[in-house]
């Protein structure tokens, strides 16, 4: 992909989003518009599934010379995103005609999702077929079904935003056990589903299956419609509430579900590299969750930590060149894990020493220099450990009970790929990694490290011993970094200074700020959207570093509480309280109660006064 | 003896280099306490849309004239710097100026890795067979020597010559020091500069548009790291991507040692840690892979014992 196309693909999505939030602004509450504007937007969407998308008249010829496109052009043949549209359509004039609550909130979704999914299909098309000839009608063929697409999208929106955005609706939430346990299977059994269609949708690219990256950002459509739909109508609320209320559960579920995850499409060789690379960094990213979600203290050295896990597992393996093995023989993984954990925890401490004195941007500064030194002294291969530009190389896979773990394995006649085993261990240390983060964050601790992330100063008058409680911050994530390092050693069989770069430690912020702040699935989904993405867009490669960059600004100026906001933190951030409330309802509330206050004073007890605003998005 | 002097006046070439970047950090850092990492990505970029200048509308006739070609970069390197440095406050870091303070600092980080990229991908080299242009930005580029070549030798013991293009900038970075102090010292807008650091709130009430103050800093701090960007492409002779960085990371550090918020502070400190990275190449062990490390534990420890730094006025509490 060039650079022109590059561009006309970034500006082209931005007018389109621009244009769609200002229908959306424009049509809000005008009532009259809610229910044409989507009877039209739904059946335009149906029209636009149903009708071909390309025609290649005006380019190389007919289309069986462009075949890679056909698929495109198949009319009345509903599969890939044409079955979504269709879906998308149906369903939006079910909502048109059927009082569901939340409906308008979900229909506006909707509209989002056939935006968004049309939209990549025509600049694919577009710009694979020779412009935008290749999307309109030309010599008795015709296919402006994307343009049909785009209009409904935006119309579809405007209805959405007519019709009045009403609060959330509320689903019961006190059901017998039995119906809860049963309806959050159902739920994680559709996440996992989700899982693996996400991860399968498109192919890997490369030649057999040249549009991977627009059929995978077709498929993000329509997770954006459908995750649209679901929250309008209350429904992914409700089961985050019921998961909340049998929380153990939940876990055990969602663990199975990450076990399960090699026995669907997704469980090939190199999806299990992925997902292990994946995992590695999302420990990692929740160890710096404590330090920067927890603590409030910025880290952007972070992936020191992972490098010196993996240096010292690497150093502990039976690797030629290993120096600290040969000595004592090779090292059981289990204490190396032990080991690397308490040399990286060491570190934390030290880096962690200056925030005695040192704070704010100021510590940031120091955690970067910090990072800087490891790369720099790892380049050089200081002391002779980390082998400088030669790396640490062959370093053997973990074996246990004479199980090597790279290599395939099979259980109850299923055949896994290699790496399964690899993976289990990652689940497994997550697992373990989330344990420990759930229930730091409710303790004592963790209490006083949200107080010193609050305020310092108020912090230390209430008795918090600020400095202990922030090495501990930095000791315990640098622990949980440093084992995630040591399976990255093994995984890897090659550890080299420069994986642990400055744009690494960025990354790992991002997937902590992308994720949300303080939260678990926060880190963990941050993480893999930030490994996933790349591995699927290959032919946006060239211009990766600079979309992370992009998005790194526009995340800060759109949504800096991240996609799974903690809730203090959105109070920080959305200017909310921690039920959910806007700062403004607040004021309102309090406003309308003070009046009360003074015209009861005035005229002694009198009706009550009608409630004001205010119910709006409360939690119950 | 002489490879010590020679070290000395390397050093401060360097030193001049990042003085000048360093007070766009410490001006910036001083009137909105942001950390602005992409202020050394505006130092790449101005040596960057120099050099583009020179390959594709320069006629060759003037290229060998410095004094024709020298002050053509200087005005079209100090214009893009501008121009980038304008933009990114003004897209970047004004939306969320009362935003919590880790949001403008990781949209820093952001614009740092996008303008880089930004470089690496659309910057075009005109192919010499006259074909396409190439996308050239993944390695080093040569950049012109666009002043006086040659140095003033110096015969002490095996004797060593200090380059013309290094005495230049050692000289141009001085001099806009000591300018720019006047004018913050002395004019209107210097004053309301000082005043919107000191206390954003009263020098509004005050009649000063604190927003212009700002853009007017962002306008000299790039300024300063253009002119920084195209007299370090013209001694070192040629231009990387990473140079940002790195040199960022040093003038920032320059300006944090100086004491933040103090012009006199950011160009001792530049100088200072010019001569720390020679120095420590020359005679610390490890030699030059490990000049980088002794720069930031410089770096750690005058944070640790003394935030301030030299000049700083008086410890600023950052929450």
């Amino acid at each position: 992909m060039s650079p022109l196309e590059f561009t006309t693909v970034v500006v082209a999505f931005a007018v389109y989003v621009w244009l769609v939030s200002q229908a959306g602004k424009q049509a809000t509450d005008r009532t009259v518009f809610a229910r044409p504007a989507a009877v039209a937007g739904g059946v335009l969407t149906i029209v636009a599934a149903l009708l071909p998308w390309a025609t290649f008249v005006l380019n190389d010829g007919p289309y069986p010379a462009k075949s890679t496109l056909q698929f495109f052009d198949a009319p009345f043949e509903l599969g890939g995103f044409r079955a979504h549209l269709a879906l998308f359509g149906i369903v939006a004039l079910v909502f048109t005609f059927v009082r569901i609550p939340g409906r308008n909130r979900a229909i506006r979704g909707l509209g989002w999702g056939v935006g968004v999914i049309s939209l990549v299909n025509v600049l694919f098309i577009a710009i694979n077929g020779g412009g935008i000839g290749a999307v309109t009608a030309a010599e008795g063929s015709t296919a402006f079904a994307g343009f049909l697409g785009l209009i409904a999208g935006v119309l579809l929106v405007a209805a959405g935003s007519a019709g009045g955005i009403e609060p959330i609706p509320q689903w019961p939430t006190k059901l017998p056990t039995a119906v809860a346990f049963l309806v959050l299977l159902l739920s994680f059994a559709g996440l996992l589903w989700v899982v693996a269609e996400t991860l399968t949708s498109g192919g890997l690219g490369g030649p057999s299956s040249p549009y991977a990256g627009p059929e995978f950002l077709s498929y993000l459509g329509f997770l954006v419609g459908l995750l649209g739909a679901l929250y309008g109508i209350g429904l992914l609320r409700w089961i985050s509430t019921l998961s909340e209320q049998h929380r153990v559960f939940s876990m055990i579920v969602l663990l199975l579900c990450a076990v399960a995850l090699p026995f669907t499409d997704a469980g090939t060789d190199y999806w299990m590299t992925v997902a292990v690379n994946i995992g590695v960094y999302a420990a990692t990213a929740i160890g710096l969750n404590i330090v920067v979600g927890l603590a409030g203290l910025l880290d952007i050295g972070y992936v020191a930590f992972l490098g010196i896990g993996a240096f010292v597992a690497a150093q502990l393996s039976g690797a030629a060149s290993a120096k600290l093995a040969g000595p004592i023989g090779e090292v059981p993984f289990i204490i190396v894990l032990v080991i690397c954990a308490v040399v990286a925890g060491i570190f934390g401490a030290i880096v962690g020493s200056p925030t005695l004195r040192v704070r704010g941007d100021y510590l940031a500064i120091v955690t970067l220099a910090f990072g800087e030194i490891f790369r720099k002294s790892a380049q050089e291969n200081i002391g002779g450990l980390t082998g400088g530009a030669n790396a640490v190389p062959n370093i053997p896979p973990i074996s246990l009970f004479d199980q090597p773990f790279n290599e395939p394995i099979s259980a109850g006649g299923v055949v896994l790929p290699s790496g399964v085993l690899y993976y289990f261990l990652i689940v497994l240390l997550i697992a373990v990694v989330m344990l420990v983060f759930a229930n730091l964050k409710d303790s004592r601790i963790g209490r006083a490290w949200m107080a010193i992330r609050e305020d310092e100063d108020a912090a230390r008058a209430m008795g918090i011993k600020t400095g202990k409680a922030k090495i501990l911050a930095f000791l315990v994530g640098a622990t949980l970094a440093g084992m995630a390092g040591a399976v990255f050693a093994h995984k890897t069989s090659t550890v080299a200074y420069d994986s642990f770069q400055f744009l690494e430690s960025v990354t790992l912020l991002a997937a902590v700020v992308l994720g949300g702040m303080g939260t678990i699935p926060g880190a963990v989904l941050g993480a893999s959207l930030l490994f996933v993405l790349p591995e699927k867009l290959r032919e946006f490669n060239e211009y990766r570093l600079m979309m992370f960059g992009l998005a790194l600004v526009l995340i800060m100026r759109f949504r800096p509480q991240g996609l799974v906001p903690d809730r203090v933190r959105r109070a920080e951030f959305a200017g909310e309280t921690a039920t959910g409330e806007s700062i403004e309802q607040v004021q309102e509330k309090a406003v309308v109660e003070h009046e009360q206050e003074l015209a009861e004073a005035e005229t002694g007890p009198g009706p009550a006064a009608p409630a004001g605003g205010g119910e709006g998005r409360a939690r119950p | 003896m002489s490879t010590l002097l020679e070290q000395l006046a390397n050093g401060m070439v360097l030193g001049g280099t990042i003085a000048l970047i360093a007070i766009g950090y410490t001006m910036v850092y001083g009137i909105i306490q942001l950390i602005n990492f992409a202020h050394g990505e505006v130092f790449m970029i101005g040596a960057y849309g120099a050099l583009f200048a020179f390959m594709w509308w320069l006629p060759s006739g003037m290229k060998e004239d410095w004094y024709v070609t020298l002050p053509l970069l200087l005005v079209i390197g100090i214009g893009v710097a501008v121009g980038v440095a304008v933009l990114m406050e003004r897209f970047a870091y004004r939306p969320l100026r009362n935003a919590p303070r880790l949001a403008p600092l990781i949209t820093a980080l952001g614009v740092s890795v996008f303008l880089q990229e930004f470089v690496r991908v659309f910057y075009r080299c005109p192919s010499p067979s006259g074909g396409e242009p190439s996308a050239c930005a993944t390695s080093a580029i040569g950049f012109p020597e666009a002043f006086v070549k040659g140095g003033v030798h110096v015969s002490i013991g095996q004797g060593f010559t200090i380059p013309y293009a290094g005495i230049l900038i050692i000289v141009v970075s001085l001099g806009l020091a000591v300018a720019l102090q006047m004018y913050v010292g002395r004019s209107r807008m210097g004053r309301a500069m000082r005043a919107t650091s000191a206390d954003p709130d009263t020098a509004r009430l005050m009649g000063v548009n604190p927003d212009r103050t700002i853009v007017i800093t962002f306008v000299i701090g790039g300024a300063l790291a253009g002119v920084a960007g195209v007299l370090y492409g013209v001694r070192y002779t040629s231009v990387n991507i990473d140079m940002g960085f790195l040199n960022g990371i040093f003038a920032f550090t320059a300006a944090v040692l100086g004491g933040i918020g103090s012009i006199k502070g950011a160009v001792v400190g530049g100088f200072a840690i010019g001569l720390i990275k020679t120095l420590a190449g020359q005679y610390m062990p490890g030699g030059t892979g490990y000049d980088l490390v002794w720069i930031f534990i410089v770096l750690i420890v005058v944070l640790v014992f003394r935030p301030q730094g030299f000049f700083g006025e008086t410890e600023r509490v950052r929450a």
